[in-house]
């Protein structure tokens, strides 16, 4: 691991001559430790607190709710829903917007929550997987129409894609089955279930339609 | 140290409501300091704890940047304006078609609905040994682990590369090149406006940023001049999938034609270098040729003339060759 | 009589769970004072852990302590821990710390000074057959029936490398059928490729998270597990424990495709962490790390000769495969690729060479069709290139070869149960309309060009000799119990109906009890390999026809007569000739507690499992019981198959493709539930899109780092990546070797949609065959514009 390769170069502008050899140390460092190819992070701030100034108590609006929750500068809405309001439908499959199964809906919009803080959503109306459903439990369209599909196989990719149907809808009452397609293209199905999903759609669009 | 990959560190967060306030406390921040606007980009980074600001800056709160309106015979759009509202503007949709289509083509419908215009110009490259952490050039290093002859390089430039071979990932900033947009920017210094080709920098001239913006500059607006109105567009983009992915290749062009031949033509290719290439040739070669498909070969030809592959990413050369013929016959058939 | 359930499209008794966020997996557990582990992953491929200094991260404010290596069960060789102090590949978990909230718990992990001894690795197996080549274990670079060896092939054998020749030497297992010189000499045609099979992450949707806490000497964990009856078993034997101090939750699987057969490794991780500081621990798994510990499926490198006759008849095969193994354990793809080869095209001779190779990259296990989804989308390309060469048309080929009833196969020359190939091919066939969409094949509009692909695909559909267990309650509802799991396939809904089916009872009379094993499961088969759904109709038959014969028996006590005058149906058991003479369920169940013995459970028959033992009798004196091992006759191997036909449109000047057509048709014995079986035949064709297409596993070669370790550089399809509708047909007739006739079917479709893409692809192509996976958009471009292709020979990792 010491035939490190250097591409031929020469100094950029800008860049002094002091500021490669640092590097070239701080690579050859890093090699038997544990850090690897990796560079080391900055040292952590000192003290993790965030200062006194920022109000970290906060009212969200959730499901029609007003909820006071106490959340930290960087804490992102999927974890505060999961992990501080005790809403579990909305699922992490991998914290980085490359899924969609924390797909909630923030001014009717779907957003992933994982990737959103939750301070940026304070003033907004936040829907999700659990605030769909009736008072007296009558199921919203959408769910009722997968219910009757059969939708979804592992389902743990569902209440993501039920919240971006909703916000087709909303929107396109009467999608055709592409412009369904092209909605959910931002929900992951690994078990592969887009077809019966897209027909729950469809069916759902349906309903939607006889309700309103 | 150890690494881990997960559980942003704390920071502390800013939400100013104007433009003015946000600039000064990036200027009191300064490097320590990060600008979060949809945030898709720069929660990834914090969430790998790689990039650690001490204070954020969210935008979200300012409305002077948001929104699209005309402005003088073109448009101005703020750079904190979703993808999906400049995807679905009648403005941008009805005569500057490829904008339209080059947002609406960004990744997903929920990350459009929160991505910017703005965060989608600036996002740093996908390089993936760059965002994996790894202490290249890019990262302050002295090393492309990219560039090397067993590197994995499929996804990385074939022009334009000076040490660091990572490209630019920006679908519309190709659209913006081909429309002669401008891009305003506001610091503590005051404003400045610079031509979207000149916006992207590549690592000749500063191999830790993508764009001119320094430390504590904001890009506020992007404005689109009505030169290119109704123009013939041409947008495509080819991705591994079709979702979520950024492009292999891209192409956005804007051709205005009379009487059989082309009067004038602005192109723009993504995916190929560190920064979009706006192709001036190819323009100059166009002017007075009819959009034929010897014409389009042409263009192909010298689109890529210089390119030079690394280990796996020869493909990027027919591609983008086949693209500009493609742009130039405007259409794929 | 109610009317029978099977071959209805009945919706999982789960679902409203589903669809409301109610429902609970494993990471949404909450337990008074939970507490949050988190993970220190190895940098580096393989190295040795010299030092680790937590002292720091220690004395952080909340945290609560970490778990090493020798704290958690040792395994001998080759076999893999949960925590390492020799990680053999990037991301292998060294360590876990716990502390009260996950920033601290992650904050700390940087904190931890830990330094770490390079060790050789390898990456390409290739590399460590060669003479003096790195091995991804201190101890050898491959395995066979007596344990872990080193092999290494001589110089000359690499001669042909760069030209793109498979080096070939000795191998670890090696058989041979029939005259392979005489079935060559025979051939008319002779085709021979070197072809490179990706290795393929599972990324089920949920990571393997869990959450632990002990009470009263009781583990309790929550976690991911495809069958949770094998699971709790696997756990309590894992950590020393007995079974009845192993309380195990998992109702609902996130997906797992093979990779959470029994659970995980990492399970260990909460319930020891959560033992240690006396806390209940989350150990949340981020997706970055199911990338690394979440299994992968093997890649091959292979060489295949093949023969075929003038009209297509395949005369003989010649297969050598190197397969990439990962680090740990013995993982038999390469093995069962060879079988399914020898299936699928029935050769009158066929010789088997193989060899697995540890590497130093994430361990391996099951993926969907282990072994089969990899020759077919391997092979059925080269099937299209004979027929083209032969001028044979490409249903014909496959008819011609298919199997039949009686087909033989692979090294001990196995039989199957039934193979109803050739009808699956005809309506296939028929229904996506091949004479007309083939009549498309090659057709130019624009720069789009018409390919049209078939794939053949096989695989193992069912074991037998499980246990069912039923219950009738004193409020005459049928409880069926299930040791099986829920990831979605719904057989653990689906099998219960052969016991409802029986009994004739109406599925609102039925409850389903599963996934929690403190609700007596009886001793079931693993949820994977397609066995379930055979063998779990089979034993809940077995059972419901002992609960049948003791409802039989009561009322005969009671009313008179023999046993066999009654009948059963409609939630009673009546007199033939006089429905009103009889007793319903509810005064059963109450006699049968009354009764005691066999009825109420209180004596077992000798031949059930224990598990099934300790289920029954804990539920004993509850109702009136049904409890039997599956004893029916099983002769011969249980296969299903599908047939996948695929459109697809090629760009000649991009390579892009798009999949606009996609219809499977399968013999898998009678249907049980038509839209699960839909879902799983279209299901499992997507993740064979993505095999073929787009799912990429990269390493630098250098380094020995991976590239798609996130989602959107692994590229697993999305909603816009397959065809807008998809079809499917099925044969439905029933196997005789099952009492309700039906075979599993999660594994073969997933073959079926990688082989119909390939063969697409390459019939879009002209024939070409580009002899990989992915079929990446590079790939398909470099071989249109006649340019060198993006990767090396034989590269593997790209």
């Amino acid at each position: 691991m010491s035939d490190v390769e250097i591409l031929p170069v020469s100094t950029p502008p800008g860049v002094s001559r002091r500021t490669f050899i640092k590097g070239v140390i701080a690579a050859g460092a890093a090699v038997s430790s544990a850090h690897y190819l990796f560079r080391p992070s900055a040292a952590l701030a000192a003290g993790t607190s965030v200062r006194a100034t920022f109000p970290r108590l906060l009212t969200l609006r959730v499901n029609g709710q007003a909820r006071p929750v106490d959340v930290l500068p960087q804490e992102t809405l999927a974890m505060t829903l999961r992990y501080k309001l005790g809403l579990t439908g909305t699922k992490l499959g991998c914290d980085r917007a490359e899924c969609g199964a924390c797909t909630v809906l923030i001014d009717g919009t779907n957003h992933y929550g994982c990737s959103i803080l939750t301070h940026t959503v304070r003033d907004r109306a936040i829907t999700t997987i659990e605030g769909l459903e009736a008072a007296d439990g009558t199921l919203h369209p959408v769910q009722q129409a997968v219910v009757d599909e059969g939708g979804f196989q592992c389902a743990f990719c569902a209440p993501g894609f039920i919240m971006s149907m909703v916000a087709l809808l909303d929107e396109n009452p009467e999608p055709t089955r592409e412009e369904a397609a092209h909605a959910l293209a931002g929900n992951l199905c690994r078990c592969g279930d887009y077809n019966k999903i897209l027909n729950s759609a469809m069916r759902a669009a349906e309903y939607a339609r006889r309700m309103a | 140290m150890a690494v881990i990959r997960d559980m942003i560190p704390s920071f502390e967060l800013f939400q100013p409501a104007s433009v003015d306030e946000a600039v000064d406390i990036l200027a009191r921040y300064g490097d320590r300091s990060w600008v979060l606007a949809g945030g898709l980009d720069s929660l990834d980074w914090f969430k790998d704890r790689i990039k650690r600001p001490e204070a954020v800056v969210e935008l979200g709160a300012i409305d002077e940047i948001r929104g699209i309106r005309a402005s003088g015979d073109g448009l101005e759009i703020g750079a904190a304006t979703s993808l999906t509202e400049v995807a679905r503007s009648p403005q941008v949709r009805e005569r500057f078609g490829v904008l339209a289509q080059a947002a609406a083509e960004v990744a997903t419908p929920q990350i459009r609905n929160q991505g910017t215009l703005g965060g989608n110009l600036i996002q740093d490259t996908r390089c993936w040994y760059y965002r994996g952490g790894w202490p290249c050039y890019r990262a302050g290093g002295n090393i492309c682990y990219a560039g090397t002859p067993r590197s994995m390089n499929r996804e990385h430039c074939v022009t334009g590369a000076s040490r660091c071979v990572a490209v630019n990932g920006s679908d519309t900033a190709p659209a913006l090149i081909a429309l002669g947009a401008q891009m305003m920017i506001r610091g503590r210094g005051g404003d400045r406006v610079v031509a979207a080709e000149d916006f992207f920098v590549g690592p000749a001239i500063d191999i830790t940023r993508m764009t001119v913006l320094e430390p504590g500059e904001l890009l506020t607006h992007v404005r689109i001049p009505g030169s290119w109105a109704g123009a013939r567009f041409y947008w495509e983009k080819v991705r591994d999938r079709k979702s979520w992915d950024w492009a292999l290749v891209s192409v956005a062009a804007a051709i205005v034609e009379s009487g059989g031949r082309i009067e004038r033509a602005r192109l723009a290719v993504n995916g190929v270098a560190p920064t979009p290439v706006r192709l001036r040739d190819v323009e100059r070669l166009l002017a007075g040729l009819p959009a034929d498909a010897g014409t389009a070969d042409a263009a192909g030809e010298l689109a890529t003339r210089g390119f030079r592959p690394l280990r796996h990413n020869d493909y990027k050369i027919p591609l983008t060759r086949n693209l500009v013929r493609r742009a130039v016959r405007g259409t794929a058939a | 009589m109610a009317e029978k359930l099977i071959g209805q499209d009945i919706s999982p008794p789960d679902l409203v769970a589903k669809v409301t966020g109610r429902a609970k997996y494993a990471e949404d557990f909450r337990a008074e004072g939970m507490v949050f582990a988190k993970l220190l992953l190895s940098p580096m491929p393989h190295a040795r852990v010299r030092r680790v200094d937590a002292r720091r991260a220690l004395a952080m404010p909340g945290v609560l302590g970490i778990l090493r290596a020798d704290e958690v069960p040792q395994e001998d060789a080759p076999g893999e821990q949960a925590l390492t102090d020799e990680p053999r590949y990037v991301g292998e978990p060294i360590l876990a710390l716990a502390a009260v909230d996950e920033t601290t718990a992650a904050d700390a992990i940087e904190a931890i000074d830990i330094d770490l001894e390079p060790l050789p690795f390898v990456i390409d197996p290739l590399d460590s057959l060669r003479p003096g080549g790195p091995d991804a274990r201190l101890d050898g670079n491959t395995i066979d029936g007596g344990g872990v060896k080193t092999i290494k092939w001589p110089r000359d054998a690499f001669a042909g490398l760069e030209e793109g020749r498979l080096p070939m030497g000795e191998v670890t297992d090696e058989w041979t059928h029939g005259d392979l010189d005489a079935a060559f000499a025979e051939a008319d045609l002779v085709l021979e490729d070197t072809i490179v099979h990706q290795s393929l992450t599972h990324h089920p949707m949920e990571p393997r998270s869990s959450m632990a806490y002990w009470q009263n000497g009781k583990l309790h964990i929550y976690c991911s597990t495809q069958s949770t009856g094998r699971t709790h078993g696997a756990i309590a034997r894992q950590l020393g424990l007995d079974p009845d101090d192993v309380v195990l939750v998992g109702q609902y699987c996130g997906g797992g495709f093979g990779s959470k057969i029994a659970g995980a490794p990492i399970y260990q991780v909460s319930a020891l962490m959560a033992r240690k500081i006396g806390r209940p621990v989350m150990l949340r798994i981020t997706r970055y790390e199911e990338n690394y510990i979440g299994r992968g499926r093997p890649g091959f490198q292979a060489w295949v000769k093949m023969g075929w006759r003038r009209d297509g008849r395949v005369t003989g095969i010649d297969l050598f495969i190197v397969q990439d193994h990962g680090p740990y354990g013995r993982s038999t793809d390469y093995l069962t690729a060879g079988t399914v080869a020898d299936l699928s095209y029935q050769p009158a001779a066929m010789r088997f060479r193989g060899i697995t190779v540890y590497t130093n990259t994430p361990p391996r296990s099951a993926q969907r069709a282990p072994g089969g989804a990899q020759i077919v989308a391997m092979l059925e390309p080269l099937m299209d290139k004979a027929a083209r060469e032969l001028g044979v048309d490409r249903l014909a080929i496959r008819r011609i070869n298919a199997p039949g009833h009686d087909a033989q196969f692979g090294p001990n020359r196995g039989r199957l149960t039934s193979a109803f190939v050739r009808e699956a091919i005809d309506v296939g066939a028929q229904k996506f309309g091949w004479t007309a969409k083939s009549g498309l094949s090659g057709r130019r509009r624009g720069t789009k060009v018409t390919g049209v692909g078939i794939g053949l695909s096989p695989f193992v559909g069912g074991s037998s000799g499980f246990d069912g267990l039923l219950l009738i309650r004193p409020d005459g509802k049928l409880h069926i119990h299930q040791g099986i799991g829920n990831l979605g396939t719904h057989s653990f809904a689906d099998t219960a109906r052969a016991a409802a089916d029986v009994l004739g009872v109406g599925w609102d009379r039925c409850a389903v009890i599963w996934g929690d094993s403190s609700q007596h499961l009886p001793y079931s088969s693993v949820q994977a390999g397609s066995q379930t759904t055979h063998a779990h109709t089979r034993a809940n038959h077995a059972a419901a026809m002992d609960l049948k014969r003791k409802l039989q028996e009561i009322a005969a006590l009671d009313l008179g007569g023999s046993p066999e005058s009654y009948d059963v149906g409609d939630g009673r058991v009546f007199a033939r000739g006089n429905r009103s003479r009889g007793l319903d369920f509810s005064r059963a169940a109450q006699r049968a507690i009354q009764l005691g013995g066999k009825y109420s459970g209180h004596a077992l028959p000798d031949d059930i499992n224990e598990v099934t033992v300790r289920s029954a009798t804990a539920l004993a004196g509850q109702g009136l019981m049904g409890v039997a091992k599956d004893n029916y006759s099983h002769e011969g191997g249980t296969w299903s198959f599908v047939i996948g036909f695929a459109g697809v449109e090629l760009d000649v000047e991009t390579g892009d493709v798009v999949l606009v057509d996609y219809l499977a048709a399968t013999d898998c014995g009678t249907v049980l539930h038509p839209r699960s079986l839909a879902a799983q035949l279209h299901g499992g064709a997507v993740q064979g899109f993505g095999q073929a297409r787009s799912q990429k596993w990269v390493f630098d070669p250098k380094w020995g780092v991976p590239f798609a370790h996130r989602l959107y550089t692994a590229r697993p399809p999305g909603m816009l990546d397959v065809p807008l509708e998809m079809d499917w047909v099925a044969v439905g007739a029933p196997d005789p070797e099952t009492p309700i006739g039906a075979k599993g079917i999660g594994e073969p479709p997933l073959g079926a949609g990688a082989a119909a893409v390939a063969s697409a692809i390459s019939d879009a192509l002209g024939g070409t065959c580009l002899c990989r996976t992915p079929l990446t958009t590079d790939v398909i471009l470099a071989e249109l514009e006649g340019r060198a292709q993006p990767n090396r020979p034989l590269e593997i990792h790209a």
